[in-house]
């Protein structure tokens, strides 16, 4: 037995690529800070999983980035669901969140593979003023979800299969050779060799730990 | 009406034992030990591993064995885990998800009275347990916290103890004013995740500070943490003479790429830097710790950083555990299950660390001083209990009682099964 206050309806699919897509559902007023998660599934089901918040603090909706997963249970069945369709939600949670006292004068770096963009889309949205430059891992260009929602200079593609990106290759062969600065703090999401291989990189730059927050996704 | 209580797994269930058992004493059962024959049994499962979930299957069967006649209670995080086919199981009477378990003595109430006792039917609270004043350990338990957020990836306990909660600060003051007005001079905060402790504006820090500022000869144990979330100010609490210089600090994996595909909260070298800090604010601080070995995926190299870092941290005891298989954790969905054969290897090289380490640690305390508390008297008049660094120490006098501070001299290596530090009385030392 479901119990009511877990459900929320369905509001929108978006498609963005052929196994990427973004789930729109009623937020019913559940507060959350920006880099949070939520467990989602299909109403009924057992299996819930864990995604990151896409949307903003201040919309009213929530907004989830969810890529169809080979072999996977839940991405598949929420991919067929319809507007008005119940979803299954636990949460918000998480500790990839940012002291929200440094937006003003602190500088951020977002480093993502992936779907591992969807927290830095709600940073971005929650915090107009934020300082941040965002790196976004990819294979093809045409996998830079949404990128108009961020302003060009805040925001660049690496592309790994094609050139047709800001800078061609891996996020951690840009950051190899572009160094940041000692006091920037670094935000990285996405799978856990990129994040493994981003912090040796900032590490050996003077990025001290205590500026390194991660959150893997798998 | 007799009833036995048997626990399994972590302290936190040893907490709300014990405070069952105070509100059976009160209500006029007689406690026995749990190999005795009970009219009730009543087993608090863990269902961390297989191993655990094995043990709590045994101990079910134990007590059904024993009387066959006794009603058997089920609760603990075996109880949420797997709920409908304990209840399909002929030698269970009751099963009770951690949710309700403060509401067992009114269950069983209503069971004799003839009542509605459905366990279903009462309220969910994972709080309301009164303060235990019959418990089965010198150490009162105090909950301060239930259930996790955390989402690692080898682990059930989001699952069965559900989203984290924080305990109102004043009713743990009040708590702990209670259990002291009763006698105890040691309290340990128990939790899940008790570094994530938030109430209001008052967080795990300042929590932990007042606490100590309560009025009382006790101290104050802060036992096992997950190990991140700490500020500077954490480390300044250690100066307080009431707060016991020991923590259980779970580092889970040496490995750094291990870290990350668990899921964990902090980095290899975060979690040494701060090992590090301890030791040189406090130079006999005693770290102890949980490792997995057999991850899955988990490499040679991997687990040989795991070895190194057990070494060179000098942990004095690592509780070592083989991964297994959770149902319904990001783990169970890895590739390269690793064999219990490995298994095997690995947690016996870090158990021989862990024995070589906890000698090590013991020897360099001798002839320094600690306050015992004691926790029992044995047969040949040797008392035993812990220090304050939670060290096991023995003592041969006169007039001593359990439950009593005595200040003591290390003074040897007692080497036993475990082993312990030989003492003599403070006074003795001219």
């Amino acid at each position: 037995m479901l119990a009511n206050d877990n459900l929320h309806e369905l509001i929108e699919i978006r498609h963005l690529t052929a196994s990427a897509y973004i789930l729109k559902m009623t937020r019913k007023g559940l507060k959350f800070n920006a880099g949070q998660h939520i467990l989602l599934g299909k109403a009924g089901s057992i299996e819930l999983r864990e995604y990151s918040i896409y949307s903003g603090e201040q919309d009213d909706f929530f907004e989830v980035l969810i890529k169809e997963v080979d072999n996977g249970v839940v991405s598949k069945q929420l991919k067929q669901l319809h507007p008005g369709d119940m979803v299954q939600l636990e949460g918000p949670l998480g500790y990839f969140t940012i002291d929200t006292d440094r937006i003003a004068h602190d500088n951020f770096l977002f480093v993502a593979t992936g779907t591992g963009i969807a927290p830095f889309h709600s940073f971005a949205k929650s915090y107009p003023l934020l300082n941040y430059q965002l790196l976004h891992g990819v294979r093809f260009a045409h996998e830079a979800y949404e990128k108009n929602e961020y302003l060009p200079q805040n925001y660049l593609l690496c592309t790994t299969a094609e050139s047709s990106g800001d800078y061609h290759g891996r996020v951690t062969d840009y950051l190899r050779t572009h160094t940041v600065h000692p006091e920037t703090h670094c935000y990285l999401c996405g799978n856990y060799k990129m994040i493994y291989e981003v912090f040796e990189i900032l590490e050996k730059q003077g990025i001290p730990s205590e500026r390194m927050h991660a959150e893997v996704y798998f | 009406m007799k009833i036995a209580f048997k626990t399994l797994g972590c302290r936190l269930n040893q907490y709300e034992t014990d405070a069952l058992a105070s509100r059976f004493h009160q209500g006029s059962y007689e406690l026995v030990d749990f190999n005795e024959q009970a009219d009730i049994y009543i087993v608090n499962t863990c269902t961390v591993t297989n191993q655990s979930d094995q043990k709590s299957r045994q101990t079910i069967n134990q007590a059904r064995n024993k009387n066959k006649d006794a009603i058997v209670v089920v609760t603990g995080c075996m109880a949420n885990n797997y709920k409908k086919s304990l209840l399909e199981t002929n030698a269970i009477d009751f099963v009770v998800d951690n949710e309700r378990k403060s509401q067992i003595y009114s269950i069983l109430e209503n069971h004799f009275r003839g009542t509605a006792a459905d366990p279903e039917g009462f309220d969910k609270d994972v709080f309301s347990y009164e303060a235990a004043y019959k418990t089965f350990h010198t150490r009162s338990m105090i909950k301060i916290q239930d259930g996790c957020d955390n989402f690692c990836t080898f682990c059930i306990i989001p699952k069965v103890r559900g989203r984290a909660v924080s305990r109102p600060a004043e009713e743990i003051y009040t708590n702990i004013r209670q259990v002291i007005d009763h006698g105890f001079k040691e309290v340990v905060l128990t939790g899940v995740n008790i570094g994530r402790y938030l109430d209001g504006t008052t967080n795990f820090e300042r929590l932990v500070e007042n606490i100590l500022h309560l009025e009382g000869d006790f101290r104050l144990r802060i036992s096992s943490i997950e190990p991140d979330g700490f500020s500077d100010r954490f480390f300044d609490l250690f100066e307080h003479p009431k707060l016991t210089p020991h923590l259980h600090l779970c580092l889970q994996s040496g490995s750094e790429s291990v870290l990350l595909r668990m899921r964990r909260m902090y980095t290899a070298a975060q979690f040494a830097a701060m090992v590090n800090k301890l030791k040189s604010r406090f130079p006999d601080f005693n770290i102890t710790t949980d490792m997995i070995v057999g991850f899955p995926g988990e490499t040679e190299e991997e687990f040989e950083q795991s070895v190194q870092m057990a070494q060179e941290l000098e942990f004095s005891h690592i509780h070592t555990f083989k991964y297994s298989i959770r149902t319904g954790t990001r783990a169970e969905r890895m590739p390269d299950q690793i064999s219990e054969k490995v298994k095997n290897q690995r947690s016996a090289i870090l158990r021989n660390i862990s024995t070589a380490n906890k000698k090590e640690y013991y020897s360099t305390m001798i002839g320094k001083p600690q306050r015992m508390l004691i926790e029992r008297i044995t047969s040949d008049g040797t008392a035993r209990g812990y220090g304050e660094n939670y060290i096991p120490l023995r003592l041969k006098g006169k007039n001593l009682q359990k439950n009593q501070f005595v200040n003591v001299l290390l003074t040897g290596l007692h080497e036993g099964k475990e082993p312990e530090v030989i003492t003599i009385p403070a006074t003795a030392v001219k």
